[in-house]
């Protein structure tokens, strides 16, 4: 395989790819888990605390200026990225856990009726099932399954026979986390809407991976986090469209978020800054902006192209192996950058163990799918997932280090 | 394979071939219990005998170093006490928490598993035998209280 033109520019912008790890160059293989930082995020980092560091919104000295720019700047940059017209429909959260936490519940409280039904699918994270089950409990709705079929897909056919009866709210993962499918947002968007169903997209996975587009998509909510798309851990995002952002009611209440404070009444500010309370990650904005036009510098399709072509190649090396167990779809154009699998009769913690030993970093274990894995008939899957650092002479590395762990446990 | 590694050739025998596997019928006592972290699953059964450990048996849904923890155990806690059994279990738990290599005589057995010391994530799996037990006990406790 030709070695993609992103790895010889890129792989450079990340410091920690140079240090080893058991006498081993890091291969770091968990990207799905979080990605690693080009130094020019963390100089936009250092920056803002070595430069500009203010609170925001606040102040009126030149600091407090500054930091105030350099935050709304960040909320435009990320509109830009995921196309989305209008800044004001983004709200700065922790991460997409907090996003989804936000929908279920600002918008939840003023939408959910007892009865309602909302449609969530099996291969969630449980940051888009636990959210929505303690929604189920406050507020009495009912959470319905789409099922993943036996490929790792959602069944396409089965969503108008879901959406039969009235649905409050369909909830998605835009790329699976486990399985590497990739869900097509626009079609089961332009369903749901058909049907007058609001559609969430949890793009935690997707984001990196492939463009992002809201306004074309016309999702109504859309969640990720910035340690996911190459930037610092503690912010996320979530998108919603105006209209939704008008029917939600403050999530956490506090400073920033409010108009007028009397001793017994209050009123709020207007969106994105009523769901942003108390100071928000503003060290970590530019951190975020960095990252986003890092990518942007690239090239989002190329991004895209990489990891199919890394994908391909571990599925090519994958199946030569009988004992290797591969889940997820088996049509390389329905998946992307995401590839688990077990080696048969050693458990997945093992092999990750024994696999770090040769300095390669991959994941083990249920990976906050465990609806998922109880569907897959499994605990746990062992999971690597790439980057845009990432080259295929680390995953041959990894198949080849696999012997290693047959030695120890087979034999 | 460095040299710190945790697959110890007396944890792998023990995996490999795990001693008081299995399920006792008519059992005293006995705890399922699950590892958040990977789903990994697994069930005792004690038989007592007044205080008095008579048997114990572990059926392991999990890692190499779960499988080898809940053999190791088993081997040590029969004819012992449960307030002794578990009186080990916390023991080593201190040594585990300790800067130096020593071990209490009285958990030896478990010596291999200091390793896991540089292998935090790892403590849970050898921990989860230990966790059943004490689930057995409270159990135990609650019954004799009613």
């Amino acid at each position: 395989m030709n070695i993609h033109p992103l790895i010889s520019k890129a792989r450079k912008d990340f410091p920690i790819l140079k240090r080893e790890v058991n006498g081993y160059p890091l291969a770091f293989l968990d990207n799905a888990a979080t990605t690693q930082k080009p130094k020019i995020v963390i100089d936009a980092i250092t920056n803002f605390y070595e430069n500009h560091n203010s609170n925001v919104s606040r102040g009126l000295y030149t600091l407090a200026e500054e930091a105030t720019e350099i935050y709304e700047s960040g909320r435009d940059t990320v509109a830009n990225f995921i196309g989305a017209k209008d800044p004001e429909t983004i709200i700065f959260t922790s991460g997409t856990t907090e996003s989804i936490n936000l929908v279920a519940s600002a918008w939840g409280e003023k939408n959910f009726k007892r009865g309602d039904r909302i449609i969530l699918t099996e291969m969630e994270h449980h940051s888009n099932i636990v959210p929505w089950q303690l929604a189920a409990q406050s507020f009495g709705i009912e959470l319905v399954y789409w099922p993943v079929t036996p490929d790792g897909m959602l069944d396409m056919g089965m969503l108008e026979e879901l959406l039969a009866k009235p649905v409050k709210l369909l909830t998605f993962t835009m790329v699976s986390n486990v399985l590497g499918s990739i869900n097509p947002v626009e079609q089961i968007t332009e369903i749901a809407h058909r049907h007058g169903v609001p559609v969430l997209v949890d793009s935690a996975q997707a984001v990196s991976r492939m463009p992002t587009r809201v306004a074309e998509w016309d999702c109504d909510f859309l969640a990720f986090s910035g340690h996911k798309v190459y930037g610092p851990t503690g912010i996320g995002i979530l998108y919603a469209k105006k209209q939704r952002l008008e029917e939600m009611i403050p999530y956490q209440v506090g400073g920033g978020m409010i108009s007028h404070v009397g001793k017994h009444e209050s009123n709020w500010a207007v969106p994105p800054h009523k769901f942003e309370a108390g100071t928000p990650p503003i060290g970590q904005v530019p951190g975020l902006k960095a990252a986003l036009e890092y990518i942007a510098y690239y090239g989002i399709e190329e991004l895209e192209k990489h990891d199919n072509e890394l994908t391909e190649h571990a599925l090519n090396q994958l199946t030569k192996f009988p004992d290797l167990e591969l889940y997820g779809p088996s049509e390389i154009q329905n998946r992307t950058g995401v590839v688990s699998f077990n080696l048969k009769n050693v458990h997945s913690h093992d092999v990750a163990q024994v696999l770090d030993e040769s300095g390669i970093a991959l994941r083990a274990g249920h990976h906050c799918t465990q609806v998922l894995h109880d569907k897959l008939g499994v605990s746990a899957t062992v999971r690597m997932s790439f980057g845009i650092y990432n080259d295929s002479s680390e995953i041959d590395r990894m198949f080849l280090a696999l012997d290693q762990a047959r030695e120890i446990f087979l034999h | 394979m460095t040299k710190d590694t945790i697959y110890r050739d007396i944890l792998l025998e023990h995996a490999r071939h795990p001693k008081n596997s299995g399920r006792l019928k008519n059992p005293e006592l006995s705890a399922t219990v699950k590892n958040p972290l990977c789903g990994d699953e697994l069930e005792m059964t004690l038989a007592l005998s007044g205080e008095l450990i008579k048997d114990c048996r572990t059926i392991v849904r999990g890692c190499s170093i779960c499988q080898a923890s809940a053999s190791i155990m088993s081997e040590m806690i029969i004819k012992k006490s449960l307030k002794e059994a578990i009186k080990t279990g916390r023991l080593f738990d201190e040594n585990l928490r300790e800067d130096n290599e020593d071990v209490s005589e009285m958990v030896e057995p478990l010596r291999p598993f200091l390793v896991l010391k540089s292998h935090r994530s790892r403590i849970k799996c050898m921990k989860l035998a230990w966790d059943a037990l004490e689930k057995c006990a409270h159990q135990d406790k609650s019954k004799t209280q009613t």
